[in-house]
């Protein structure tokens, strides 16, 4: 399997360098009723995905994310398990569409949205998914991949699959137009680079420097970017 | 305003994350939802599980009139002041 797109833009929060906008300039367009709602991961990901967006347009958008908000939903089992009422508002904000729905609404994007939650195969998952948008027609998709470090609940160890950093990257891909080609394959060599929040650093390097192919190895397969 | 009334806002800032709001932005006889404050419907679940844990009052969506109960600071404190001496 090979697939040949263009990245029209991406962007990566937090900052690689101090050049951009901050948070709150970022965040400034959004009403007070509507940030309020925003988590710590939520305004990451809205972080990342705004400086790939235009004001007013609409994009199928394509968001994967391995835990997404699973502290949240563990904070809320504890609370079941204490013989507390959980918070209506937590609950909403805690299944996996909820960042995806708060950026719906905030950016009144009414067309397709899809939120991955990938497992070994990693990043790969959602540029399957949005390079099989672009072959149904739709001129861009945005991807954003985000996730913030797993509850210490859970063993992340040895299983790879949690960084020790809050992070988003949001690309920006067409079949045509400016930016850079790319070709995204799969490969039979495995391995394992670990999961989403281990490969997104790789992706990230990948695109910030002139390196000029990124292969992640996962246990059943290789996903390879490769810059034309 | 009434002591009720003005524990109530309180209860409507600190549980709706409304830390950039006073008491005294909270006008009793104005809309919470939509209108006026611009509450939503989630706000409306959290305010009742709120209300229900704070002073033991239950609003029944089947047997209450919600709209009305919800309407402003105003009606809500009349409906837990009316429901609590029914209990008392």
């Amino acid at each position: 399997m090979q697939q040949d797109f263009i990245l029209n833009q991406w962007s990566v929060w937090p900052p690689l360098d101090d050049s951009g906008l901050t948070e709150a300039e970022l965040l400034a367009f959004m009403p007070k009723m509507l940030k309020r709602r925003l988590s710590p991961l939520a305004k990451t990901v809205f972080c990342a995905a705004a400086p790939c967006l235009k004001k007013g347009e609409e994009i199928p958008t394509v968001f994967s994310s391995t835990h997404g908000e699973l502290a949240k939903s563990f904070a809320m089992m504890e609370m079941i398990e204490a013989g507390e009422d959980i918070s209506p508002t937590a609950f909403s904000l805690s299944v996996h569409n909820a960042i995806a729905g708060l950026f719906s609404i905030a950016y009144k994007n009414k067309v397709q949205s899809t939120v991955v939650a990938p497992g070994e195969e990693g990043v790969a998952a959602a540029f399957i998914e949005a390079i099989g948008l672009l072959a149904e027609g739709e001129k861009e998709v945005l991807i954003v991949l985000y996730d913030e470090p797993l509850v210490d609940f859970y063993p992340a160890e040895p299983f790879k699959l949690s960084a020790n950093q809050r992070c988003a990257v949001a690309l920006k891909i067409s079949k045509t137009g400016e930016g850079i080609p790319l070709r995204f394959s799969c490969q039979s060599e495995t391995g394992n680079d670990g999961e989403q929040p281990l490969q997104v650093p790789l992706l990230i390097k990948f695109l910030s420097t002139a390196q000029a192919c990124l292969k992640i190895l996962t246990p059943r397969h290789s996903w390879q970017w490769e810059k034309q | 305003m009434s002591n009720m009334e003005k524990e109530l806002k309180q209860l409507i800032i600190d549980c709706l994350d409304l830390e950039d709001l006073t008491i005294e932005d909270i006008n009793s006889q104005e809309a919470l939802f939509n209108e006026g404050l611009g509450l939503d419907s989630i706000d409306a679940l959290e305010l009742g599980l709120a209300i229900r844990k704070k002073y033991n009052v239950r609003i029944d969506a089947d047997k209450d009139d919600v709209v009305n109960i919800f309407a402003s600071v105003a009606t809500l404190t009349q409906f837990i002041e009316s429901e609590q001496m029914g209990k008392a």
